[in-house]
């Protein structure tokens, strides 16, 4: 293809769009390929497959990206044996075609790169085993997808010469079809040569019912147009239309393009149309194809088609709507706070109907970003039966839920843990078919991944029928890490935590999948980042359960407000474990605000805020401990006043703050102060930096552990609960925040 | 007789009963009256037209070709011109035009 340099323009400017749905096309090939793995049989995947393959190729050869069009076009020729049924989808088949799929995609994420010397030549092995499969050795494989013979075959989609024949039924006007329209559309894909209608079939208008359709129409449509893109043309009237195509091109010279840019607007447009897989498919011979006769539509599971107006938006408007609302909800609560001040009940009325009205606004907003966690989950089909494959074991993958929603920046950040999870069960947790059947269990096994709603979060589970994790081998490893002081029984439940802890492996073989340097702690600090948590358990020989609970949104969280001095911190209110009142007096710091307390005979770690940020001098009489969770540890928190419960929108840190250790973010309260969101984690990494050597020392021994501090009344006075309001605090706040 | 044969704005599936009607009329017109001169329907104002319009206009032509007669289709809009143009019914403009201005 002949580029100038408006084209070259054109293709830097339109490219993106290509690589963007182009991808989506490559992700659709392989979950129908998975999909047809249970179902060899099924026509319609088959069809849908073959045209996300031929959508790719056509569209890639419009953007001059030869090596695609050359490298999927004998991915195309194997699918239309498939098609034909001369050849039956065997799974050796279908690893070929995800191998190849694989490599459409990284030659597509590639397109403007030069060739290097050793992926050409893996890529022309691979098409060498395509050429095996298909049975083609000069023969008719290639033939048969390219009627214009050989040297098309290689060809990027050029001119064309279409004849077409569309003799519509009587009930196309009534159905709200539009003969003329298509007729315009097929004008903009190339030049459309004279059409002729048969007018001896309209009857004359006595006869006739003007309302009832009479058009034969027979005309040559000549330019860069592939046969999918008029089968899309007659789409909607493919019911009630015979169409006849017939390709003219055999023998014709090439001519220069009409318009670049219309070709490549309409390779784009097409994709996009395309990336649901309804349209009918290509026909395989060079004969005319009757696309008119009935199909039944796919159902949208089997290739992501939605049906209904969908508006594509860019994230980053969606954000700058979440982050307007923000500001709606801060201003909202501000204006609430005014006006209980000035105890007029009208105004006061009016402004809940506003803060109701915004706490709407939110809702829905937050459900813009709702995206179903089923795509990421797909991605795993493919995961589970390579990997299943290396390892010798046969694995069959359930999904569960796949409908479930929750914020689309959540999806992106929890893919990886989930992989590692996944990798994880396949690698340790299920056995091979030997093994199995030992144990006395189906030689198959089981991988389920589920998701759904659960009391304001999202609950991912990953859950297998293999050997369960061994608490004893565990135990070995953590003594031997020095995890957990030799010969110390740590509690059941936390004995299987320690395969979170940093540097943790039982993997006795270092597999191909493990020992990559990614541990579980990661895996755990990913989901904790998310505001996330994990559960496992485990029964040996039966099986384990990780159990990931997400937050919907990461935009706004429930915070638990106290005050420090005239300073405010939010906790995330799901990592408030208890409060517990203390004296000043109770217990001694370092010069950093770490310390520790006796907390029902387990020593607590405890960090005193005012200390760690140099705040004012403390002026309160009692303080109190906030106890919060960190991963598996808890540690407390010195405050001086509770403020309760408190709806936190999270805004970033300045790049002043951003490198302050234990916050996580900023909010502003109604009031206009500025209250820090503390980061637990972060907290409880600056308090086991203190307390480690101790703490390790006093588990093996409590008696031998000098008091640092207790609280007064032992068990906790007040403890928030999820949805709860803790008691009010002792101490109202007095001072305005000033915090930066 | 021109005045009378006036094509309006909306040529479409919605109007095209009504169109019909019409055009039963004017070709029932023409059967009292003398000649073969063509039925010369002002086209000037369609905005919008579709399949089933232009299906119309050719279905008028047919009736007239079995009465000896054409259909001259004058000052046709640019939108009806391309609806005819597309659908291969050019002719029912153009050279009927010419035979008009020929004659």
């Amino acid at each position: 293809m002949n580029m100038d340099t408006s084209d070259d323009d054109l293709v830097a400017e339109l490219l993106p769009a290509f690589i963007e749905e182009a991808n989506e096309q490559v992700a659709a090939f392989e979950q129908l390929l998975l999909e047809l793995e249970d179902t060899p049989d099924d026509h319609e995947r088959l069809d849908a497959l073959f045209r996300c393959a031929h959508t790719v190729k056509g569209s890639a050869g419009l953007f001059g990206l030869h090596r695609v069009v050359e490298f999927t076009h004998h991915v195309e020729t194997l699918l239309d044996q498939l098609r034909d049924g001369l050849l039956r989808l065997t799974p050796a088949l279908s690893t070929l075609l995800l191998q190849s799929n694989d490599t459409i995609r990284e030659l597509v994420a590639t397109a403007q790169l030069p060739d290097d010397e050793a992926s050409r030549n893996a890529r022309q092995a691979l098409a060498q085993r395509l050429q095996e499969a298909a049975g083609h050795s000069g023969g008719g494989a290639a033939q048969a997808s390219q009627p214009t013979g050989p040297a098309a075959a290689v060809l990027p989609p050029s001119h064309r010469r279409w004849r077409l024949s569309a003799r519509f039924g009587t009930e196309v006007f009534r159905n709200g079809m539009d003969p003329l329209a298509i007729l315009h559309y097929l004008a903009d894909l190339g030049r459309l040569e004279p059409v002729a209608c048969d007018r001896a079939r309209i009857p004359e208008l006595e006869a006739m019912d003007p309302e009832s359709c009479h058009l034969w129409l027979q005309f040559e449509l000549e330019g860069p147009v592939e046969r999918s893109q008029i089968e899309h043309a007659f789409e909607f009237v493919r019911d009630d239309c015979e169409l006849e195509l017939e390709d003219l091109t055999a023998g014709l010279d090439e001519h220069p393009a009409d318009s670049a840019h219309e070709r490549l607007q309409a390779a784009v447009a097409e994709l996009r149309q395309l990336a649901a897989p309804t349209a009918a498919a290509s026909s395989t011979t060079a004969a005319t194809n009757a696309a008119a006769s009935p199909r039944p539509r796919e159902s949208s599971g089997t290739g992501g088609s939605e049906e209904g107006g969908f508006i594509r938006v860019h994230a980053h408007r969606l954000d700058e709507v979440i982050n307007l609302l923000g500001e709606l909800v801060i201003a909202g609560a501000g204006a609430s706070q005014l006006a209980r001040q000035t105890r007029q009940r009208g105004l006061i009325e009016a402004n809940q109907r506003i803060s109701r009205l915004i706490e709407g606004i939110r809702n829905s907003t937050l459900k813009l970003r709702m995206v179903p966690i089923g795509d990421t989950f797909a991605r795993f089909r493919r995961v589970v039966r390579d990997t299943a494959a290396e390892l010798g074991k046969d694995v069959a993958l359930e999904i569960v839920g796949a409908d479930t929603e929750l914020d689309k920046a959540v999806v992106e950040r929890i893919a990886d843990p989930l992989m590692h999870l996944v990798r994880n069960a396949l690698d340790h947790g299920l056995e091979r078919p030997d093994d199995r059947r030992a144990a006395g269990k189906p030689a198959q096994g089981r991988l389920t991944l589920s998701a759904c709603h659960e009391s304001g979060s999202v609950l991912i589970r990953i859950i297998d029928d293999g050997r369960g994790i061994q608490r004893d081998k565990v135990l070995q490893r953590a003594w031997q890490r020095g995890l957990v002081p030799q010969g110390v029984q740590p509690p059941e439940e936390d004995v299987l935590r320690l395969i979170f802890e940093p540097g943790f492996s039982t993997a006795e073989q270092v597999t191909n999948l493990s020992g990559r340097g990614v541990g579980m702690d990661v895996v755990r600090s990913n989901i904790e980042a998310l505001r996330g948590s994990i559960q496992i358990t485990s029964e040996p020989g039966q099986g384990s359960c990780m159990e990931i609970r997400l937050p919907l949104t990461l935009a706004i969280i429930d915070g638990f407000l106290v005050g420090v001095g005239s300073s405010r911190f939010i906790f995330p209110l799901e990592t408030v474990v208890e409060v517990i009142s203390s004296r000043p007096d109770a217990m001694a710091v370092d010069a950093h605000g770490r310390g520790c307390v006796d907390l029902r005979g387990r020593l607590l770690p405890v960090i005193d805020l005012r200390r760690l940020y140099e705040l004012e001098p403390d002026q309160a009489e009692r303080h109190s401990i906030v106890v919060l969770r960190s991963g598996t540890r808890q540690l407390g928190v010195l405050v001086d006043n509770l403020l309760g419960q408190h709806q936190t929108v999270i805004k970033p840190l300045g790049r002043l703050l951003r490198s302050l250790r234990g916050i996580a973010g900023s909010s502003i309260l109604g009031s206009g102060e500025v209250a820090l969101i503390v980061d637990a984690d972060a907290l409880g990494q600056i308090a086991s930096s203190a307390t480690r050597g101790r703490a390790t020392r006093v588990a093996a021994d409590p008696a031998s552990m000098p008091p640092a501090g207790r609280p007064e009344s032992g068990p906790s006075s007040r403890t928030p609960s999820p949805t709860g309001t803790p008691t009010p605090s002792h101490n109202a706040p007095t001072a305005q925040g000033h915090a930066q | 007789m021109t005045d009378e044969h006036v094509l309006g704005a909306d040529l479409t599936i919605y109007s095209v009963a009504h169109w019909a009607e019409r055009c039963r009329l004017w070709v029932m017109d023409l059967d009292g009256a003398a000649g073969d001169l063509p039925l010369q329907v002002q086209a000037d104002r369609v905005e919008e037209v579709d399949g089933a319009g232009v299906q119309l206009l050719l279905a008028l032509s047919r009736s007239l070709e079995q009465r000896g007669r054409r259909l001259a289709l004058l000052r046709p809009s640019p939108v009806l011109l391309k609806a005819l143009q597309r659908l291969g019914a050019g002719d029912l403009v153009v050279q009927q035009l010419a035979q008009e201005v020929g004659a």
